[in-house]
C-alpha cells in the first residue's frame, strides 16, 4: 500500500469513527476530535465536567465504535487497588488440590473508563500508575502485560469536592490530555433532548479493530516534524518553567512548577496525529498551537498567588504560548534578522 | 521520490526577493546618512567651492549603494526562506519540513509522500512578491537631509567668522593701570597693622572708597556702600580687599589650636569603636573565634593604651595568652581591658558636662585622680567581673560567682516584698529581700553577658531546650547584642 493510501484509510477511519460518536454525543466535537487524537497517540483522557454533560456517555460511544474489550470502574472511597488490577484467587482444581489462581481486575480492556476517578483514595489512584504508563500491571511479583491498545479515560467532576482525593502531579502526567467538557448551547440543548427522548434508540456501528488502532499509531510515529516545530514545542513547555531564563513574566509570577519532558511528547505526537487526521504528511506550529491547552493545562501547576488570584491554567497556557512564539522569533521578519 | 527541485526553486525565489528587500531597507538607510553628510559637506561650500556641489550627490549615492551592497551581501538561510515562503502561501510548514526532511539520514516512507505533495503544491503555486517592503526610519526621514542640502546648494555660501587669537599682549593702557594698582597695593602693605592681629576691622573702619569702580560717592561709615559694593558691574578687581581680609585669614591660620579639628570624629570614641570590633569578633555565637582577628583587636587595644590608658598591660597579657593558645584567657584579658576602656569613657564623659550632679562630681574627682591627686572613691572605680559594690559598705569582697549556678542552687534566693500605697492612685512599694537584696545590685553588663550567652550555647548543644526554641534565644541574645 503506497503512503498516500496509509494516509487516506487513517483519514477515512478517523472521519468514521468521529462520525459514529457524533451519532450520539451532540456537539462537543473538539473533545471528541482530542480523544480520538489521544487514543492514536497512545495517550490517556482526563475528562473533567460537571454531571450530565454526557463524559461517560462518549467513552462507551467510543468504546462501541471500535472493536475493542471495554471495562468501567466506578470509583468509590472504599475501592482498593485488587479491585482494579486483580488478585491471586485460591482454586480448587479436578483432583481436590488447592493451588493460587490470578483474577484479572477489570484493568485488563482495550478501553477502561474510570469513572470519577477523584473518588477513590490516591492508594486506588497509583493502582493505574503503572499500567498506564508501562501497559503492564505486576502482582504478586509477577508482570502481567495488559492487551493492546490499552487506552484509558478517566472522568472527574471539578465541583463537589468534599471528601474527593484529587489526582497527585504525578498521576495528571500520565494523560495526554486534560479535556474540560463545557455546557452545550441551546441549539446543541434541543437535538440532545431530541435524540434522547424519542423511541429509536441509535445503533452504532463497529468501524475499526485493535490491530487497525496499531498500525495506525505506527503511522502516526512516521509522520516528519521540522525542527523549528519541534523547537516551537520545547520553547512552549520551557516558558512554563518560572525558573527558565526566557520565561514569561505570568509564568514567573503564577507558577510553582511546569510542564514535564511528558508534555513536550503530548504536543509532538497530538501534532503528528492532528496533521494526520487533516490529511498532512508533516507537523505544523498551528497543530502545536492547537494542541498545547489540552496537553499542558493539567502539567502546570500554579502558585500560591496563581490560585488566590484565580488564575486560569488554559488562559496561562495561552498567554505562555504566545510568549513562545515571540521567543523562537517565528513572526518576526526574515530579513531585519 | 519527487525531485525537491522545485522546492529549492521556491527557496532560492524567496530568498532573491529578501535580498532585494533587504538592498532596500539598507540602501535608504545609506542613503540617509550620505545625505546627512553632504548637507554638511554643502554647508562648507564657501571652503570648499565647487567641490562641494559634487561632492554631496556624490555622497548620497555612495551611501545609497553601500547600504544596497550590504543588503544584498547578507545571507539568507534557506530554512528562513522556505518558512517565509510557507507563511506567505499557507502552505503549513510543509516547505520548511520538506527542504530539511529530503535528505535526512533518518526519513520514513511518509517524508516521500511529503515531499510529493510539497512539490506538487509548490509547482501550482502562481509566482509573486511574498516579501513585503519595510520602509526604515531613516527613509521616512530621507527627505529632510536631502531638501537640506538643496537649500544649501542653491542658497549663497554661508561665510564663517574667522577666528583670530586675542592679543594679550598688555597695552599702554594696561600697563598704565598696573601701575596705579601696585602703587596702591605697596600703599597699602606700608600701612601699620592693627594691635590685635584677630580683631576685624569695624565697618567705619572700612575704607570703601579705596576699591576703584564702586561708588565714589560713599563715604567711610555710609551704609549704603555695601550694597554698592557687592555691585559688579563697572568694577575691576580689587586685590587690595582681597589681600586685607586675606591677611586676617592668613593670621588666623597661623593659629593653629584655636582652629576647629575637622579630622576627629567626635561621634565615634576609641571605646565604642572597640567595643564594636570586639562584639562583631564574639557575636553569632560561635565558640570558634578567629585568632588572627583576636590578636588584630588587642593589638588595636594596646595601642590604644600606650596612648592614654590603663588597659594597656591587660591588653599585652591577651596577646601573650593568645600566642600561648590560650583564647579563654586572652578574651578574659581583652574583657578586662574593655571594662578599664569603658571606665575612661565614662569619666571622660563626665568631664564634658555630659552627665549632671553626682557624675559631674565623679568626673571631678576622676580629674583629680589623674592629676595624681585622692579622692578615689568607691564608686570612681570600675568593678572587674564577679564585683560590686555593697549598699553603703564599699566594694564587696564576695565574688558572685556563676550567675546561673547560683539561682539553680537556690531558687529562693530572690523575693520581692511589698505593701500596698494608698493614694491618687492605689499602687505598691516593693523591695527584693533574701541574699539578692544584700547582693550587689550592678553589674557589669559586658561581664555577666557573655557567660549567660556562652552557658545558653551550653544548653542549646546539651540539648536541653526545646528545639523549637533555639531561634528564639539566639534572637533574644542577638537583640542584647545590638542593643
Amino acid at each position: 500500500m503506497s503512503q498516500d493510501a496509509r494516509v487516506e484509510t487513517f483519514v477515512t477511519a478517523f472521519e468514521a469513527l468521529r462520525a459514529e460518536v457524533e451519532k450520539v454525543i451532540v456537539g462537543h466535537r473538539e473533545i471528541i476530535t482530542h480523544v480520538l487524537t489521544s487514543m492514536f497517540a497512545g495517550g490517556h483522557v482526563l475528562l473533567e465536567g460537571v454531571p450530565g454533560l454526557g463524559k461517560t456517555l462518549l467513552i462507551k460511544t467510543l468504546a462501541e465504535g471500535l472493536e475493542l474489550s471495554f471495562s468501567r470502574v466506578q470509583f468509590t472511597p472504599d475501592l482498593m487497588p485488587a479491585d482494579i488490577i486483580g488478585t491471586n484467587i485460591i482454586v480448587e482444581d479436578g483432583d481436590g488440590r488447592k493451588h493460587f489462581q490470578f483474577q484479572q481486575g477489570p484493568i485488563f480492556a482495550h478501553i477502561l473508563l474510570s469513572d470519577e476517578i477523584n473518588r477513590a483514595t490516591p492508594k486506588t489512584q497509583s493502582a493505574l500508575l503503572e499500567g498506564m504508563q508501562e501497559g503492564a500491571v505486576t502482582v504478586g511479583g509477577v508482570s502481567r502485560p495488559l492487551p493492546a491498545p490499552f487506552f484509558v479515560l478517566a472522568t472527574q467532576n471539578p465541583i463537589e469536592m468534599e471528601g474527593t482525593y484529587p489526582l497527585p502531579e504525578a498521576q495528571l502526567d500520565r494523560f495526554l490530555f486534560k479535556l474540560r467538557v463545557r455546557y452545550p448551547a441551546i441549539d446543541e440543548l434541543n437535538a440532545i433532548i431530541d435524540r434522547t427522548t424519542r423511541s429509536q434508540q441509535v445503533t452504532v456501528s463497529r468501524v475499526m479493530s485493535g490491530p487497525t488502532v496499531l498500525s495506525f499509531r505506527e503511522l502516526i510515529r512516521e509522520v516528519p516534524i521540522a525542527s523549528h516545530v519541534r523547537d516551537f514545542a520545547s520553547t512552549i513547555v520551557m516558558a512554563t518553567h518560572p525558573s527558565w531564563a526566557s520565561s514569561p513574566e505570568v509564568t514567573r509570577r503564577f507558577v510553582r512548577y511546569g510542564a514535564s519532558p511528558r508534555g513536550a511528547q503530548a504536543l509532538v505526537l497530538g501534532g503528528k496525529v492532528r496533521a494526520l487526521a487533516e490529511g498532512r504528511y508533516n507537523v505544523s506550529v498551528e497543530d502545536i498551537k492547537a494542541l498545547a491547552t489540552p496537553a499542558l493545562r493539567h502539567r502546570v501547576i500554579l502558585n500560591f498567588e496563581g490560585e488566590a488570584e484565580g488564575v486560569d491554567a488554559d488562559t496561562l497556557v495561552g498567554q505562555v504560548v504566545e510568549a513562545a512564539e515571540a521567543i523562537t522569533a517565528s513572526g518576526k521578519e526574515v530579513f531585519l534578522r | 521520490m519527487a525531485h525537491p527541485q522545485a522546492i529549492e526553486v521556491l527557496v532560492r525565489r524567496v530568498a532573491r526577493q529578501v535580498g532585494v528587500r533587504r538592498a532596500e531597507h539598507w540602501g535608504l538607510r545609506g542613503a540617509f546618512w550620505g545625505a546627512l553628510l553632504a548637507a554638511a559637506v554643502l554647508a562648507f561650500k564657501a571652503v570648499l567651492g565647487l567641490a562641494a556641489l559634487v561632492l554631496a550627490p556624490a555622497l548620497v549615492l555612495l551611501g545609497a549603494l553601500a547600504g544596497a551592497a550590504y543588503g544584498l551581501a547578507s545571507r539568507v538561510a534557506p530554512r528562513d526562506a522556505a518558512r517565509l515562503a510557507d507563511r506567505a502561501f499557507g502552505l503549513a510548514d510543509r516547505v520548511a519540513t520538506a527542504l530539511e526532511w529530503a535528505d535526512h539520514p533518518d526519513r520514513t516512507p511518509l517524508v516521500d509522500a511529503l515531499v510529493a505533495d510539497t512539490v506538487a503544491r509548490v509547482l501550482a503555486l502562481e509566482p509573486r512578491q511574498i516579501v513585503r517592503r519595510v520602509i526604515p526610519l531613516e527613509g521616512r526621514w530621507l527627505p529632510a537631509p536631502l531638501l537640506a542640502g538643496l537649500v544649501l546648494a542653491l542658497a549663497p555660501a554661508i561665510h564663517l567668522p574667522t577666528g583670530t587669537i586675542l592679543d594679550f599682549t598688555p597695552s599702554a593702557e594696561q600697563e598704565q593701570h598696573e601701575d596705579r594698582a601696585s602703587t596702591e597695593m605697596t600703599a597699602e602693605r606700608s600701612r601699620p597693622l592693627p594691635r590685635d592681629p584677630l580683631k576685624r576691622p569695624s565697618f567705619e573702619e572700612r575704607d570703601f572708597a579705596q576699591r576703584t569702580g564702586t561708588g565714589s560717592g560713599s563715604t567711610a561709615g555710609d551704609l549704603s556702600a555695601i550694597f554698592k559694593d557687592t555691585a559688579l558691574s563697572n568694577q575691576r578687581p580689587d586685590f587690595n580687599s582681597f589681600l586685607k581680609k586675606g591677611d586676617e585669614r592668613l593670621r588666623l591660620l597661623e593659629q593653629v589650636d584655636r582652629l576647629p579639628d575637622l579630622q576627629s570624629d567626635f561621634t565615634t570614641t576609641q571605646y565604642k569603636m572597640v567595643f564594636r570590633k570586639s562584639k562583631s569578633l564574639m557575636s553569632g555565637l560561635s565558640p570558634d573565634i578567629s585568632p588572627q582577628k583576636l590578636r588584630e583587636l588587642l593589638d588595636e587595644m594596646e595601642r590604644l593604651g600606650r596612648k592614654g590608658g590603663n588597659w594597656s598591660s591587660d591588653a599585652s597579657e591577651g596577646m601573650d595568652a593568645l600566642e600561648g593558645g590560650q583564647t579563654d584567657r586572652a578574651l578574659e584579658a581583652m574583657q578586662r581591658a574593655l571594662d578599664k576602656m569603658r571606665a575612661m569613657e565614662e569619666a571622660g564623659r563626665s568631664g564634658k558636662s555630659l552627665r549632671g550632679g553626682r557624675e559631674n562630681e565623679r568626673g571631678a574627682r576622676g580629674r583629680e585622680r589623674a592629676r595624681g591627686g585622692e579622692g578615689v572613691g568607691p564608686e570612681d572605680q570600675d568593678f572587674g567581673e564577679g564585683e560590686g559594690l555593697l549598699p553603703g559598705k564599699g566594694r564587696s569582697t564576695m565574688p558572685k560567682g556563676d550567675p546561673t549556678a547560683r539561682v539553680r542552687g537556690n531558687p529562693y534566693d530572690v523575693g520581692v516584698e511589698g505593701e500596698s500605697r494608698r493614694g491618687r492612685k492605689d499602687g505598691y512599694d516593693t523591695n527584693l529581700t533574701g541574699r539578692a537584696g544584700s547582693m550587689p545590685s550592678r553589674l557589669m553588663y559586658l561581664g555577666v553577658v557573655g557567660q549567660y550567652r556562652k552557658m545558653m550555647e551550653d544548653a542549646i548543644t546539651r540539648e536541653q531546650v526545646p528545639r523549637d526554641y533555639h531561634d528564639q534565644i539566639r534572637n533574644y541574645f542577638q537583640a542584647l547584642d545590638e542593643r
